[in-house]
C-alpha cells in the first residue's frame, strides 16, 4: 500500500530529516511510529502526502509514485490520503458542516466550491462522516465553540468525507488529555478495522501505541531503527530505540 | 559595572539567601554556582532610548520648522468668539420658511457627501480584496507581489485631492461621481494594504489541512483564508467609510459635489448663520456614522455577545456526554481498557515507572 524505497528527505538548510528509508505499510495495517521528538516522524508522515518533498528515492501510495513537483498529481494522491494534525486545523469561524466538506473539495468543481454549493450527495456524505465520530447534533455549530476533542473528532470527520485509502495522523493527542485521547485513539481505531483505512499516527506515548497498533515502527535521527508487532515492541526494545531508559512520561497515560 | 548592581541587592539584603547556602553546605553536597545559576545580565536599551530620542528631536524641529506665528493665537480667541457668535446664532434662529430651508439644504447635501463617500468605499472595497490578496507575501509569487505593492504604494502616495483634480473632474466632470470615483480609487491603495497585511497574518494550519485534503488554491483561498480574515476585513472597510465621510467634504470644496461645495460657497457669501446650521449637520451626521460603524465593526469582530459567553460550559460537557452515548459500543473493549489506564495512570504514576524502569 504505502512504498518507501531508500527514500531520503534533506530540508533546504541541509538538515537530513529521512535516511534510506525502507519501509512497507499494508493495506489496512495501524501502524504507530514512536521515537523522540525531532527523529523523523513527522517527516516520514508527510512525505507520504507531499507536505514535506522527499529528495530522492521512490515513495509510492498504492500505485501511484508520490511526485512532489506536480502540484496536479499531489492533489489527486492528496484526495485519497486524509490527514489529521496535532492542531486540529480547523477553521473556527465557520461550521462544523462547512469544515467537514472541505474534505470534499478534491471531488467539487472549484466554482461550485467558491459559492459554497455543494451538491447534495457530497452534503450526505459530510453529515454520514460526522455520524461516524457521533457529533453530527453539532454540525451547524462554529467550530470554535467545540472542545478539543470534539474539534479532533471533526477533523477525523474531514478524512473521512474524502473517503480516503489512508489516513495520516501526526501527533493526534498530543494537545488533548488522556481521556479525550483514548476516544480519539478509539475512533481512529475503530475507523481503521470497519473501513479497512490503512492507518499512520505517530504518538510519543508507549501505551496507547501498544494499545492501538498493529505494528509499532521506531525511529531516530531520521532512520528507521525497530519495526515489529505490538509484542515485540518491549520496554526494553524501545529503551533502544530511545536510547535511554524509560521515564513515566514516556508510558503512560 | 551592570554586573555589580546586578548582583548587590542578593549580596546585602538577603539572609535567607546566606542561610540557603548555609544549608545545602551543610548537608554536604555544597552549592557550586554554575554558568546557569547566574542571573542574566539586563539586555540593553540603547536601541529603544535612541529612537525614542530621534522621534523628540525630530518632533521639535517639525513645530519650528512650521514657522507658525505663535503671537497670533493670542488674538484668535476673539475672532473666534465673532464667528463663533454669528454661528450660533444662526443654530438657535427661529424656524422660518427661510431657515428651514437651510437646515434642509445641508442635510441634504450632507446625504450626498455620505452618498459619495459610500460609492467610494464600495468602489475601493471591490477592488481591494484581489488586490489584498495579490499583495500577500504568503499568498503570491514574489514578482506578482512586488508588482501590486509597488502600484499600491503609489497610489497611497498621491493624496485623493490630485486624484479628483487631475484625474477624475477631468473625467467625469463637476459633480459627486468624481468625488466618489476619486474617494473609490485611493481607499483601494489603504484597504488592499491592510488587507494584505490581514492576510499574512492568518493562522497557516487550516491552510495546511484544507491542502492536504487536495483542495486546489482557490478553494483554499475560499474556505481557510477567507473565513479568518472576513472579519477584520469589513472592519478596515468600515473604517475607511468613516474616513471617506471627512474626506468627501473636503472634496466638495473643490466641486466635486456634497456638503463641500455649499460649504465653500456660503464662505463665498460670508453667511455665517447658514454655515453654522451647515457645520453643525456635518458634526452630527459624522458622528452618528461613526457610531454607527464603530458598532458593526466591533460586532463583526467579536461576533454577537449571547455567543460569545456559551462555548464554555456545553462544549465541555459535550465532549463526554456526546462521546459515552454516541459510537462507543462498537468499542466497548477499548473504552474499558482506556478509562482503567487512565485512572491507573492519574493515580499511580510512581507505580508505573517503577515498573517501566527494570
Amino acid at each position: 500500500m504505502i512504498e518507501f524505497k531508500d527514500v531520503n528527505v534533506v530540508y533546504p538548510g541541509g538538515h537530513r530529516g529521512l535516511k534510506d528509508v525502507d519501509l512497507t505499510i499494508g493495506a489496512g495495517e495501524l501502524v504507530v511510529v514512536v521515537g523522540l521528538s525531532g527523529a523523523g516522524k513527522s517527516t516520514l508522515i508527510r512525505a507520504i502526502n507531499g507536505l514535506v518533498p522527499y529528495t530522492s528515492g521512490t515513495l509510492r501510495v498504492g500505485d501511484d509514485v508520490v511526485d512532489p513537483r506536480s502540484k496536479g498529481k499531489l492533489r489527486a494522491l492528496r484526495s485519497r490520503v486524509g490527514m489529521v494534525f496535532q492542531s486540529f486545523n480547523l477553521v473556527t469561524r465557520i461550521s462544523v458542516l462547512s469544515n467537514v466538506l472541505v474534505g470534499r473539495s478534491s471531488a467539487t468543481p472549484t466554482w461550485r466550491s467558491l459559492l459554497g454549493w455543494y451538491r447534495p450527495e457530497d452534503k450526505e456524505i459530510a453529515f454520514q462522516s460526522l455520524e461516524r465520530v457521533g457529533i453530527v447534533d453539532k454540525a451547524y455549530n462554529r467550530a470554535s465553540a467545540l472542545s478539543g476533542g470534539q474539534q479532533q473528532r471533526v477533523a477525523i470527520a474531514r478524512v473521512l468525507a474524502q473517503d480516503p485509502e489512508v489516513i495520516l495522523a501526526d501527533e493526534p493527542v498530543a494537545s488533548l488529555d488522556p481521556p479525550t485521547a483514548h476516544m480519539v485513539l478509539q475512533d481512529l481505531r475503530r475507523i481503521n478495522r470497519e473501513l479497512g483505512i490503512t492507518t499512520v499516527i505517530n504518538l510519543h506515548h508507549l501505551e496507547m501505541a501498544r494499545r492501538y497498533a498493529d505494528r509499532v515502527i521506531g525511529m531516530r535521527s531520521g532512520e528507521i531503527v525497530f519495526d515489529g508487532s505490538v509484542d515485540e515492541a518491549t520496554d526494553t526494545a524501545i529503551e533502544e530505540v530511545y536510547q535511554r531508559s524509560l521515564t513515566a512520561e514516556d508510558v503512560a497515560p | 559595572m551592570s554586573d555589580k548592581s546586578s548582583r548587590r541587592p542578593g549580596e546585602e539584603s538577603s539572609p535567607q539567601y546566606q542561610n540557603l547556602e548555609r544549608g545545602s553546605a551543610g548537608s554536604g553536597t555544597g552549592f557550586a554556582p554554575d554558568r546557569l545559576d547566574a542571573r542574566p545580565v539586563k539586555p540593553s536599551k540603547l536601541g529603544y532610548n535612541i529612537g525614542l530620542l530621534i522621534a523628540g528631536i525630530l518632533f521639535i524641529g517639525a513645530v519650528s520648522a512650521t514657522g507658525a506665528s505663535w503671537g497670533r493665537l493670542a488674538q484668535l480667541p476673539a475672532n473666534m468668539v465673532d464667528y463663533f457668535g454669528l454661528m450660533a446664532r444662526g443654530v438657535f434662529q427661529p424656524l422660518t420658511p427661510e431657515t428651514q430651508q437651510s437646515w434642509l439644504s445641508a442635510i441634504e447635501h450632507m446625504l450626498e457627501s455620505v452618498q459619495i463617500a459610500w460609492v467610494g468605499t464600495v468602489l475601493g472595497a471591490l477592488f481591494s480584496l484581489p488586490m489584498g490578496f495579490l499583495a500577500a507575501r504568503t499568498m503570491t509569487p514574489l514578482p506578482v507581489y512586488v508588482v501590486v505593492r509597488f502600484i499600491l504604494s503609489v497610489i497611497r502616495a498621491v493624496p485623493e485631492i490630485i486624484f479628483a483634480i487631475a484625474i477624475m473632474l477631468p473625467i467625469f466632470g463637476l459633480g459627486p461621481l468624481a468625488g466618489a470615483m476619486a474617494l473609490g480609487v485611493s481607499s483601494i491603495g489603504t484597504l488592499s494594504k491592510l488587507i494584505s497585511e490581514a492576510v499574512e497574518s492568518v493562522d497557516r494550519g487550516p491552510l495546511e489541512s484544507a491542502r492536504a485534503a487536495g483542495a486546489t488554491e482557490v478553494q483554499v483561498i475560499r474556505w481557510a483564508v477567507l473565513p479568518q480574515v472576513m472579519p477584520e476585513v469589513i472592519a478596515i472597510w468600515l473604517y475607511r467609510f468613516e474616513v471617506n465621510i471627512r474626506a468627501s467634504a473636503i472634496l466638495g470644496v473643490l466641486g466635486a459635489g456634497g456638503i463641500g461645495s455649499l460649504l465653500s460657497s456660503l464662505f463665498g457669501a460670508r453667511a455665517w448663520d447658514r454655515i453654522g446650521i451647515t457645520i453643525l449637520v456635518i458634526i452630527v451626521v459624522t458622528i452618528a456614522v461613526d457610531q454607527i460603524s464603530a458598532w458593526v465593526r466591533h460586532r463583526v469582530i467579536h461576533g454577537p455577545k449571547r455567543r460569545g459567553s456559551r462555548p464554555g460550559p456545553p462544549g465541555a460537557d459535550d465532549s463526554s456526554a456526546g462521546h459515552d452515548g454516541g459510537p462507543v459500543p462498537s468499542t466497548q473493549p477499548g473504552t474499558g481498557a482506556g478509562s482503567g489506564a487512565a485512572a491507573g495512570a492519574g493515580t499511580t504514576v510512581p507505580g508505573a515507572s517503577g515498573t517501566m524502569n527494570l
